[in-house]
C-alpha cells in the first residue's frame, strides 16, 4: 500500500518486544487480553464487542473507577491478517456501517525479529476541529509551516 | 494537557499575522534581540514592538530587558498548547506499546 505519513496528524510507534509474535498478537485480538492493557491503570477497560475479522466491531467501555462504564471506543477491523498485521478505523461502526464522527484509522504491524517481535503502529487522525478552526480564521500554508517548524524546536529538549 | 479556548484564541490570533509567524520562526533559532528581529522587516519600530507585545501577550514568546537591549524568547510551553492534541495522542499510544510490551512478556520473565 502506497501511503504517506503526514507529521501534523499522523504518529507512528515502533517498538522491539520480547515476546513472541503469537503472544502479540494473540493480545490484540482477544478481547479478555485486550482489555488488560488497552488503558492506563486505575481505569478499567471492557471489550464490549470485539471481534478481530474484517467488518468486525472494536467497541470499548472504560471505567475510571471500576464501578460506572462510559463508551470509549465504536470502531471496525478493516484488514485483519493473522499474526501479521491489522487495520481498524472508527470512520465505521462493526459490520461497515458508517460511523457519525470518525478520529482514527489505526494499522498495527508485527514482524518477526531475532528474540521477539517488531512492533509498529501507525495511526492517522482526522483532526476535524483544528482543521475546521484554521479554516475559520483564514489560515494557509504558512501556518502547518511555522508549526512544523517550531514542534522540531519544542520537541528537542530544553533546558 | 487541556487550554482554555479562550487562551487557543489569542494563541491562533497571534499567529494569524505573517510578520508574527516570520518572528516566531526566527526565534525558533534562539533567543534574538528585538533590534536584530527587526532588521527584516521594512516597518518602523513602533509598528515592529505592536507584534512584539502581540506575541508576548499570547505567551507564545517572553522578552527580557538587560540595559537597552530587549530580548526574545520561545516560549515552549505555549507551543505545547497548539501542538498538543497530536501529543498528547502519542503519550496515549506511547502508554499503550508500554503496557502491551509489559502484558506479553510478563510470562517469561
Amino acid at each position: 500500500m502506497n501511503r504517506s505519513f503526514d507529521p501534523e496528524r499522523d504518529l507512528s510507534i515502533e517498538r522491539f518486544i520480547r515476546a513472541p509474535r503469537a503472544a502479540v498478537w494473540n493480545a490484540w485480538t482477544n478481547p479478555r487480553q485486550f482489555e488488560q492493557w488497552w488503558v492506563p491503570e486505575p481505569a478499567r477497560c471492557r471489550a464490549v464487542r470485539f471481534e478481530a475479522i474484517p467488518g468486525g466491531p472494536l467497541v470499548t467501555e472504560i471505567s475510571e473507577d471500576g464501578a460506572a462504564f462510559a463508551p470509549h471506543m465504536d470502531a471496525c477491523f478493516l484488514i485483519v491478517e493473522p499474526q501479521r498485521r491489522l487495520i481498524f478505523t472508527d470512520a465505521l461502526l462493526g459490520g461497515f456501517r458508517p460511523a457519525p464522527s470518525s478520529f482514527i484509522t489505526a494499522e498495527i504491524t508485527l514482524d518477526e525479529a531475532e528474540g521477539g517481535t517488531q512492533y509498529t503502529a501507525h495511526v492517522m487522525h482526522s483532526d476535524r476541529a483544528t482543521r475546521d478552526k484554521h479554516a475559520e480564521l483564514g489560515f494557509h500554508d504558512g501556518w502547518g509551516t511555522v508549526i512544523g517548524q517550531l514542534a522540531k524546536f519544542v520537541e528537542a529538549p530544553t533546558s | 494537557m487541556h487550554a482554555g479556548t479562550e487562551q487557543l484564541d489569542g494563541i491562533f490570533q497571534a499567529l494569524a499575522d505573517p510578520t508574527r509567524r516570520a518572528i516566531l520562526t526566527r526565534l525558533g533559532g534562539g533567543p534574538t534581540a528585538v533590534g536584530e528581529l527587526a532588521k527584516p522587516f521594512d516597518m518602523a519600530l513602533p509598528s515592529f514592538m505592536k507584534h512584539i507585545a502581540a506575541l508576548e501577550q499570547s505567551g507564545l514568546i517572553r522578552t527580557a530587558k538587560s540595559g537597552r537591549v530587549r530580548t526574545c524568547t520561545l516560549e515552549p510551553s505555549t507551543f505545547a498548547l497548539v501542538d498538543g492534541w497530536l501529543n498528547a495522542q502519542r503519550r496515549i499510544w506511547t502508554g499503550r506499546t508500554d503496557r502491551l510490551e509489559a502484558f506479553v512478556t510478563k510470562d517469561s520473565k
